[in-house]
């Protein structure tokens, strides 16, 4: 690709007749083209851009002009009088622009004189003055910029508003505007009064054209999808009309040939299509003067926008002064995807149309001077500017430079959007992935590295000044020195042999013999690269940078990502050799400024190929997650301890302004089809679904990517801190940020200031220390239910369980948990109730609230509340009363549980006392020594079981309600039995009742079914448990768990009471009645029994207390120790034991007394 | 409450009290691991650390019935074991089992001894010994294919099994040693413990993150069941209960949008079963179960 310094014929272009495509970003929506065809006005709510198609690499010269309306038109003059002249619309008012002078003072003329927004806007093709606007508000003004106050003529159609305005290229005096589906013809001799109305639209007419070389055709598009041609010589009918499936925004003729190119509003595949117009017949004209509908048929489409087509023209050139018309044209296309395109127009499209080259002209075209107006004008000293008054005062000591910087483009952006491709390639280049030239080389660049400021780009003749800080220091490799290289490239780069030249500025720090070695590293990256046809401007920046280039792999270097697994392979150990350790103890990371601390681990990722880390690891394969830079810990006492990066205020705002841009850059990266560097930035600008996952990307992309709006390289924002001067950052983040520099330069403002206050403070404040982490600790105890202070003060151990739970809950009542000590108080009164009373009075006045119930309940409900505090006191506090009556049942054997009872009475006949005692007999019941007064007899011993015992059924049996019901009521009478009675004495009394009644009565058999209801269950069983026995395992646990807590809480001694209460409590109930004391079942306690004690503070040594096997109690001294099974006994238990038993008492199986002398 | 700022030179990645409440360990990218005492309000660096060779990842303090002793694991795939005595730190161990950054650490509940189970990006997961001889036995399995993100063990609670053998109702105690692993793979998986071969089985795995999973924590409190809970890259949390021992585990979303970043980091409180989660967007949130069944955020934290 040649670069040329400055273009003076158009022949010299270098993009006409080339495919282009310019990214402009700003809400641009008119477009218009310089007669000469060197330079492309686009307007939109900042201002205008004046972009020079020569030198596509230039950004752009931005006049501002900042309005809240979107601009309907913008126009350059055609004149070549006139050649500085663009009018543009804002609202109501056209404004006259004068490109030759300074953008800041651009504005020449506002004509004001429409009381609505202009729609359109024209300027006569004969005379440079004149130019006529239309308007909503049904008015077309026709102007003269000689005397601009007002406008020379006036019409209005008084109905519709009108959407556009043309003057006739043949005949200055006639205009032509469309006023919703009419064109109404003017004359400006003709006063008001349309020579011409037009009709025929169905609906509203967006674009009318007259014909540039006949006088009287005219054609017309509008939304109902039609193209009408018309001929005003003849009468105002249509002439001819074309039908395309989508409504038309634009229909002009071709300014060559005999067609036309429409423009669709919406669909239509986005795209311009040409269409040749065919060559009247005039004989089939007078056949059929009906208008002919034909379907659109283009010649040509021009296709590859991916949004709607905004507007399009051409650009044309011919040779000056010439008679022959050779010119040609190129299609210029604007569209809201933002993009300015290029098309080129082949040879056969001008066949299809019909266009003669190299005709014979009558007249010469005009000739324009081949300039471009890119350029910005220098400050004027004067600011006279008559028609508009005094506007501004002009300062003349403000320099440029803080100008510039806010008003231009950002120059790497610019870059970033141009593409461009040769004329013989084909359309689908755009698609391409490899870069196609410099500036899109440097553009990526200029996003890779971040810290590097390109302060003059200039593609156009090759050269580039950077500034970088590059370790370039002797003695000390830590130290980074400011340079700053100006580069040149050779025109045909990057061909072989064009390495580009290097120029270091002078620099005091940079010894010579370091230039010297710097410039050659530098030419012999060069060469390398380019001998290979390859950009070198990469490796040689990262060489700049202080990072090893290793020549060796240039076949290797292609765009693809780190986990490659074919050259992982072929890695070698010698590859990354010298480098590493160096690199590692000077901290060389990839972005100039220096980072303490940080990742070492890193190793300079100079290469793709080179995937080993310092480890030796092949980081292709390593999946080492992204390190987590925040996290909480909860303490055992409820607080919350969190840790942070921390974002300092300034991180803070380029974060969330980095946020809001990243969204633009996504839709922007979603739009383009296919980057030549989306490889490049994939990597850096990474979308949220793209984030790196594994750490060893966050390494390489700490260096590579600019502080984007993902959170991965928030680290290294955050973490990148350590700047000598704030100064730096501030250049840093503002110089380097090519995000913040966006395109929209409202946000950037914004940002300005913003931060603007923000170096006055910190500057001025104390130190620049930016905060990098923070650990907090949050309170959030109430969350959880269990309490300390509470624990404290519980009580679990006492004699009286109705004690401990009134007292229990007088102390939850203190610590304001109202909840816990409602329910203390309610077990209490329910405790109470029982102890009171005797069972039978019992069962009914506290059925509802039966306390074996109400536990169960409760229980229920705080393990959902997960307040395993209350459960464990709970079960503690309920579990040791029946202690006490435990152990009167010691000698007791089973009592089962559910029992079915069914009552059977025989036939009268039987003897009943015999029956009586047989059924009775059948019953199955715990040995009571009833003392009820009607206890005569003992009950005979069954064995025992825990089954429910269904005695057998009688033979006949017939529901006897009143039976039943004596059932209950007899049960009322048990009420005052004795607690000791056992149901089955009630029954019993009950059976005998029922005996005697029936007896007397002789009534048939009866059978009486008491299935066992709790009730009665209760009333049998007086030691009603008030915990669920085969729960047991269930609250051990709890138990357990809450003694851990107390212990963590550094309450050993409650720890130990409730251990206590529980083991004793639980724990015996399931050794005397579950299980045979050969004491299976106390390996249970194995857990329980070692409980390792320890002090705090005392952290040299553990004691650790065991239990005694036989009594369970804590020993301390004096113990008998097995020598094979290692249990415990206390020295009292072991006599004891070893007098009865032959195995040890843990049940362990060991024969401990045959092994060890016991005595 | 404390606060503490620029810690460390670099970002952190872990902070953990002892079993106390009483010191501080934190690790961070810089290499070193720093101790602090920490009591009520005020703070006191006691010791940094030295010795790794690339960003510490996770610290882990042991119980204090074995001593003041603390584990730490880095990128370099070490995991260093360091012990204080008499005010003076040493490292006492190295264990270097492993070829890729370990992950994670985590003292095994202090009723198994001196354990402790370790994860790595290698794939592999050990479980070390010490023994008091000073012997070392490291059991080192394969776990998820690309590598081990987390790892966490079950609370040591008295478990109960009621063995269908005769004998009536006979429950016998085993001592169930769990442990939960989320992996590069997006699996969960649980482990037991199998005294016999003396190696840990594959006992669940648990399929229900679409990337990788960052943080498994298993709940300290047993109460009607147990609770994992595993957070992942793909932005979402997943809550696994089991109620009994040897159940099916069930899967539960925290929530069922997606959080607005990756979640990194999942820890449940010491009783009460909140849950509080960290991520990528830098925010701490807390979620508590209600009655129904359902999880409720409970507060957060902001910097």
């Amino acid at each position: 690709m040649s670069y040329i310094g400055s273009v003076s014929t158009p022949y010299e272009s270098l993009t006409f007749g080339n495919s282009l495509s310019l990214k402009v970003e700003g809400g641009f929506n008119a477009v218009s083209i310089n007669p000469s065809g060197r330079d492309v006005v686009l307007a939109g709510r900042q201002g205008l851009y004046i972009i020079d198609l020569d030198d596509p690499f230039r950004p752009p010269r931005w006049l501002h002009h900042k309005m809240p309306w979107q601009v309907a038109d913008v126009q350059w003059s055609p004149h070549p009088a006139k050649p500085h002249w663009i009018v543009s619309t804002s609202n109501q008012k056209a404004i006259i622009w004068n490109l030759n002078k300074p953008s800041s003072n651009a504005i020449e003329y506002a004509l004001h004189g429409h009381s609505r927004a202009i729609t359109d806007i024209n300027f006569n093709s004969q005379h440079p003055d004149i130019l006529a606007t239309c308007s909503i508000d049904t008015y077309v003004h026709a102007w003269d910029m000689r005397s601009p106050h007002r406008p020379f003529y006036t019409t209005s159609s008084w109905r519709s508003s009108a959407s556009q305005v043309k003057w006739n290229f043949k005949d200055s005096n006639i205009l032509a505007s469309s006023h919703g589906n009419d064109v109404f013809i003017w004359d400006l001799r003709h006063g008001s009064t349309p020579l011409h109305k037009l009709t025929g639209h169905n609906s509203g007419v967006n674009s009318i054209d007259f014909s540039r070389f006949e006088e009287n055709k005219i054609m017309s598009s509008s939304n109902d999808g039609t193209v009408k041609f018309w001929d005003l010589s003849k009468e105002e009918k249509c002439q001819q009309a074309i039908t395309t499936e989508f409504p038309i925004w634009r229909g002009r003729y071709l300014p060559f040939g005999h067609g036309y190119c429409v423009m669709p509003m919406i669909g239509g595949n986005n795209s311009v299509y040409l269409m040749d117009l065919d060559v009247y017949d005039e004989e089939k004209e007078l056949e059929n003067p009906e208008s002919r509908i034909e379907k659109l048929k283009p010649v040509q489409t021009f296709k590859g926008h991916s949004d709607r087509v905004i507007d399009f023209l051409w650009r044309s050139r011919h040779s000056y002064d010439s008679n022959i018309d050779d010119r040609e044209f190129q299609l210029i296309t604007w569209s809201l995807d933002s993009d300015l395109r290029l098309w080129p127009v082949t040879e056969d499209v001008y066949a299809k149309v019909n266009f003669e080259r190299n005709k014979r002209l009558e007249e010469k075209l005009p000739s324009y001077e081949y300039m471009t107006y890119n350029r910005e004008v220098g400050t004027e000293t004067s600011s006279e500017n008559r028609d508009t008054g005094y506007k501004r005062l002009k300062e003349k000591f403000v320099t440029n430079s803080g100008l510039q910087k806010g008003t231009n483009v950002s120059h790497i952006d610019w870059l970033s959007g141009v593409k461009m491709n040769r004329r013989d390639s084909t359309d689908d280049l755009f698609e391409d992935s490899k870069l196609q030239n410099l500036g899109e080389e440097v553009s990526a660049l200029g996003r890779k590295f971040p810290k590097v400021v390109f302060e003059k780009i200039s593609v156009s003749t090759g050269e580039l000044t950077l500034t970088l800080n590059g370790p370039w220091v002797e003695d000390n490799p830590d130290e980074y020195i400011f340079l700053r290289i100006a580069v040149k490239f050779p025109q045909t780069y990057p061909a072989k042999g064009t390495a580009p030249r290097f120029m270091i500025e002078e620099n005091d720090k940079l010894k010579r013999t370091k230039e010297q070695e710097i410039l050659a590293m530098l030419k012999e990256i060069g060469t390398k690269y380019t001998d290979q046809n390859q950009y070198c401007l990469e490796p040689c920046l990262r060489f700049l940078l202080g990072e090893a280039v290793n020549l060796d792999d240039i076949g290797t270097i292609d765009d693809q990502p780190l986990l490659n697994f074919d050259i992982a392979d072929h890695i070698g150990f010698e590859e990354f050799s010298s480098v590493s350790d160096e690199e590692n103890d000077s901290h060389i990371i990839e972005s100039s400024s220096s980072d303490s601390g940080s990742d070492l681990a890193k190793d300079p990722f100079g290469e793709q190929s080179e995937l080993k880390d310092s480890f030796g690891r092949n980081t292709a394969f390593d999946s080492t997650p992204i390190p987590n830079q925040c996290g909480a810990f909860w303490t055992p006492t409820g607080q919350l301890l969190c840790f942070f990066p921390a974002e300092s205020k300034l991180d803070k705002i380029t974060h969330k302004n980095l946020k809001l841009t990243q969204k633009a850059l996504n839709h922007r990266h979603r739009n383009r089809k296919q980057e030549p560097h989306e490889i490049f930035a994939e990597s850096n600008i990474t979308e949220t679904d793209e984030k790196p996952k594994r750490y060893v990307d966050t390494l390489s992309a700490n260096g590579t990517s600019n502080a984007d709006g993902s959170d991965s390289s928030e680290e290294e924002v955050s973490s990148s801190d350590s700047f000598d001067s704030f100064a730096n950052d501030w250049n840093d983040i503002i110089g380097n940020d090519i995000v913040v520099r966006t395109k929209l330069p409202m946000l950037y403002n914004s940002v300005t200031k913003k931060l603007g206050s923000l170096p006055a403070e910190s500057v001025a404040g104390e130190s620049t220390k930016k905060v990098k982490n923070i650990i907090i600790q949050k309170d959030f105890h109430e969350l959880i239910p269990d309490d300390k202070s509470l624990a404290l003060e519980y009580e679990v151990m006492g004699e009286l369980p109705e004690d401990m739970a009134r007292h229990n809950a007088l102390v939850a009542e203190r610590h304001g948990y109202l909840e816990i000590s409602h329910c203390w108080q309610i077990l209490s009164d329910l405790l109470l109730g029982e102890r009171n009373n005797d069972p039978y009075t019992l069962i009914w006045d506290n059925h509802p609230m039966c306390i074996q119930w109400f536990v169960k309940e409760t229980l229920k409900y705080f393990e959902l509340e997960n307040n395993l505090q209350m459960l464990a006191t709970l079960c503690c506090v309920l579990a040791s009363p029946r202690k006490t009556d435990r152990k009167s049942y010691d000698d007791l054997e089973d009592i089962p549980k559910v029992v079915e009872n069914i009552i059977t009475f025989q036939d009268s006949e039987s003897p009943p006392d015999s029956r009586n005692i047989d059924t009775v007999s059948l019953f199955s019941n715990s040995n009571t020594i009833g003392q009820g007064s009607h206890e005569q007899y003992r009950l005979p011993k069954f064995s025992k079981s825990t089954e429910a015992i269904s005695i057998r059924s009688g033979e006949r049996h017939s529901s006897l309600h009143p039976i039943t019901s004596n059932g209950r009521i007899s049960s009322s009478k048990l009420t005052q039995r004795n607690k000791r009675l056992s149901n089955n004495s009630s029954q019993q009394q009950q059976q005998q009742y029922l005996q005697r009644s029936t007896s007397q009565s002789r009534m048939p058999s009866i059978k009486i079914e008491l299935i066992g209801d709790e009730i009665l269950e209760v009333a049998k069983n007086p030691n009603r448990e008030i915990l669920d026995p085969s729960e047991v395992g269930r609250f051990k646990k709890y138990v357990y768990q809450y003694a851990k807590l107390l212990f963590q809480w550094g309450l050993p001694i409650e720890r130990a009471q409730i251990l206590k209460v529980s083991l004793e409590a639980l724990s015996t109930d399931h050794t005397s009645k579950k299980f045979n004391t050969s004491g299976s079942g106390t390996t249970e306690r194995n857990e329980l029994n070692s409980v390792a004690v320890c002090w705090l503070g005392n952290t040299s040594g553990t004691l650790i207390f065991r239990s005694c096997s036989y009594c369970n109690l804590r020993v301390k001294g004096d113990a008998f120790i097995c020598g094979n099974c290692q249990h415990v006994l206390h020295a009292k238990c072991a006599r004891q034991w070893w007098t009865v038993g032959d195995e040890c008492p843990s049940g362990c199986g060991c024969s401990c007394p045959n092994l060890f002398d016991v005595r | 409450m404390v606060t503490i700022t620029n810690a460390h030179n670099d970002v952190i990645h872990d902070a953990i009290l002892d079993y106390y409440g009483k010191r501080l360990a934190t690790c961070s990218s810089d290499k070193t691991i720093k101790i602090f005492e920490v009591e009520g309000d005020s703070h006191k660096l006691v010791e940094t650390l030295i010795g790794h060779e690339g960003p510490v990842w996770r610290v882990d303090w042991a119980h204090p019935k074995f001593g003041t002793i603390l584990a730490s694991c880095s990128y370099d795939g070490k995991v260093i074991i360091w012990r204080e005595e008499g005010g003076k730190w040493a490292q006492i161990a190295v264990h270097a089992v492993h070829s890729a950054s370990v992950n994670s650490i985590q003292w095994a509940p202090h009723e198994y001894g001196v354990m402790l189970l370790c994860g790595s990006s290698d794939g592999k997961i050990s479980v070390v010994e010490f023994k008091e001889n000073g012997a070392v036995a490291p059991i080192v399995f394969d776990a998820h294919t690309i590598g081990v993100n987390s790892v966490c063990w079950a609370p040591a609670t008295i478990q109960e099994e009621a063995a269908p053998a005769g004998e009536g109702n006979v429950t016998v105690q085993k001592e169930l040693r769990r442990f939960v692993s989320g992996g590069a793979d997006n699996l969960v998986k649980i482990w037991k413990y199998d005294a016999a071969a003396q190696t840990y089985n594959l006992e669940d795995t648990l399929d229900g993150h679409s990337d990788w999973v960052r943080d498994v924590a298993w709940s300290p409190s047993v109460l009607l069941r147990s609770y994992i809970a595993s957070v992942s890259q793909d932005k979402t949390c997943v809550i696994w209960t089991q109620d009994k021992d040897n159940g099916a585990w069930k899967k539960t979303l925290l929530q069922e949008d997606k959080f607005p970043d990756v979640l990194w980091r999942a820890s449940w409180s010491l009783s009460g079963n909140i849950l509080a989660l960290s991520g990528g967007d830098n925010k701490v949130t807390l979620w508590k179960e209600n009655l129904e069944g359902t999880w409720e955020p409970a507060g957060e934290v902001e910097q």
